[in-house]
């Protein structure tokens, strides 16, 4: 299918004085069809397709959480303009597609109500419409699941990126993916959720994962495990982060072997952390811990200086 | 993934009195853990056996914290 004006719009141009293929792109599209339950073939029409006007209303939401937009936003790590101003978003609604599985982008967990991306779909769907992304978003409006989730990037380690060493280890910011990260979201959601899952999808399997705090996770760039908690957390490119010896107000849970990176805010949960639980009951309060803030920041940087 | 708001957390645990808070944090965290075993290194038999291993435990979680008579949690967007 060719591109067409009526299905796709630039919310932001991003940098213009690069050919499209070269600027970091954010695609937020409208689900065509529903995977229920997830792995299991068999798809349906996604009843967003019937509602243009959630996913429009889901897109502003996206890009203005992105870009530090919110109400009460804490967190601007994108809203200068030397990034909000060259980072593309373009947004997806193309009607009248089959329930099938090269249209289908989400599918429904089956042991949760958990929304999956299927993310080794993205690229061949987005590649129709001449279309690479960095970053893509699939909006749905599942009658049964809500809750959203994200995949990280997979790297094109055979490309050039910028490098950066990572407590001794050398480590590359790429600047093209095998697979974009991947998002799959409610049309109904709100706060801080597209920008959580967006820390997890401009993040690396290979260079660097943005990982879940509210859990006791495995290790990321953004978590570590042991006890005693140490007073360094990480050397980043020279730069050394502090443990968060305390986890805000939250604290860690007894058994816990998980720790955390310094916050920013430290009266408030980190964006990764759950933001549901703002003591003030306002999540935009809440912002990126100081490591994962930094690793995004330059990650996105490299990207947009390819 | 996003985090479990309180209110589903309290009606998930209330809905559920054969589970208990710990089980409610393992599924979470096993949940949670998927997204981090690449999808890329799947053919691997290391990787694959690890996703199993994970997804059968989400299983038996699943049916402890949701048994069919209770409808699963929904976390209204």
């Amino acid at each position: 299918m060719a591109a067409s004006d009526s299905v796709i719009r630039a919310i932001r141009e991003g940098d213009v004085s690069k050919e499209e293929s070269k600027r970091f792109t954010i695609c937020i599209i409208a689900n065509p069809s529903l995977e229920a339950p997830w792995n299991s073939g068999a798809f349906v029409i996604d009843p967003i397709m019937g509602d243009q006007a959630a996913f429009d209303a889901s897109v502003r939401y996206i890009d203005t959480s992105l870009f530090g937009g919110l109400p009460n936003e804490g967190e601007q790590v994108f809203a200068d303009p030397s990034i909000s101003q060259k980072v593309r978003v373009l947004s997806l609604f193309v009607p009248g597609l089959a329930a099938q599985d090269s249209n289908c982008l989400v599918g429904e967990d089956g042991v949760s109500d958990l929304l999956i991306a299927r993310r080794d779909v993205f690229s061949a769907f987005l590649a129709q419409f001449g279309l690479v992304a960095d970053v893509g978003y699939a909006v749905t409006k599942s009658a049964a699941h809500t809750r959203a989730s994200a995949w990280f990037t997979s790297d094109d380690t055979s490309q050039p990126g910028v490098s950066f060493t990572l407590d001794g280890v050398s480590r590359v910011h790429c600047y093209y993916n095998l697979t974009p990260g991947t998002v799959a979201l409610h049309c109904t959601a709100y706060s801080l959720t597209a920008l959580h899952e967006f820390g997890h999808a401009l993040s690396s399997y290979e260079n660097g994962m943005v990982v879940d705090l509210y859990v006791d996770s495995n290790p990321g760039l953004n978590c570590k495990r042991g006890r005693p908690i140490p007073r360094t957390f990480s050397t980043y490119n020279g730069t050394v982060f502090l443990s968060d010896m305390t986890r805000d107000r939250l604290g860690y849970p007894p058994g816990w072997q998980s720790y955390h990176c310094e916050l920013i805010a430290p009266d408030f949960p980190a964006i990764m952390d759950n933001y549901w639980l703002s003591p003030d009951g306002v999540p935009e309060h809440c912002e990126h811990d100081a490591i994962t803030r930094r690793f995004l920041l330059d990650r996105i940087l490299a990207k947009l200086a390819r | 993934m996003e985090p479990l708001k309180p209110d589903v957390k309290k009606s998930v645990l209330e809905n559920s009195p054969q589970a208990g808070a710990a089980d409610l944090e393992e599924y979470e965290r096993l949940l949670s853990l998927r997204f981090t075993v690449n999808p890329e290194a799947q053919g691997a038999p290391e990787a694959r056996e690890r996703r199993a291993s994970i997804e059968k435990r989400i299983r038996e979680l699943h049916q402890k914290l949701f048994p069919k008579s209770s409808r699963p949690p929904t976390q209204s967007g």
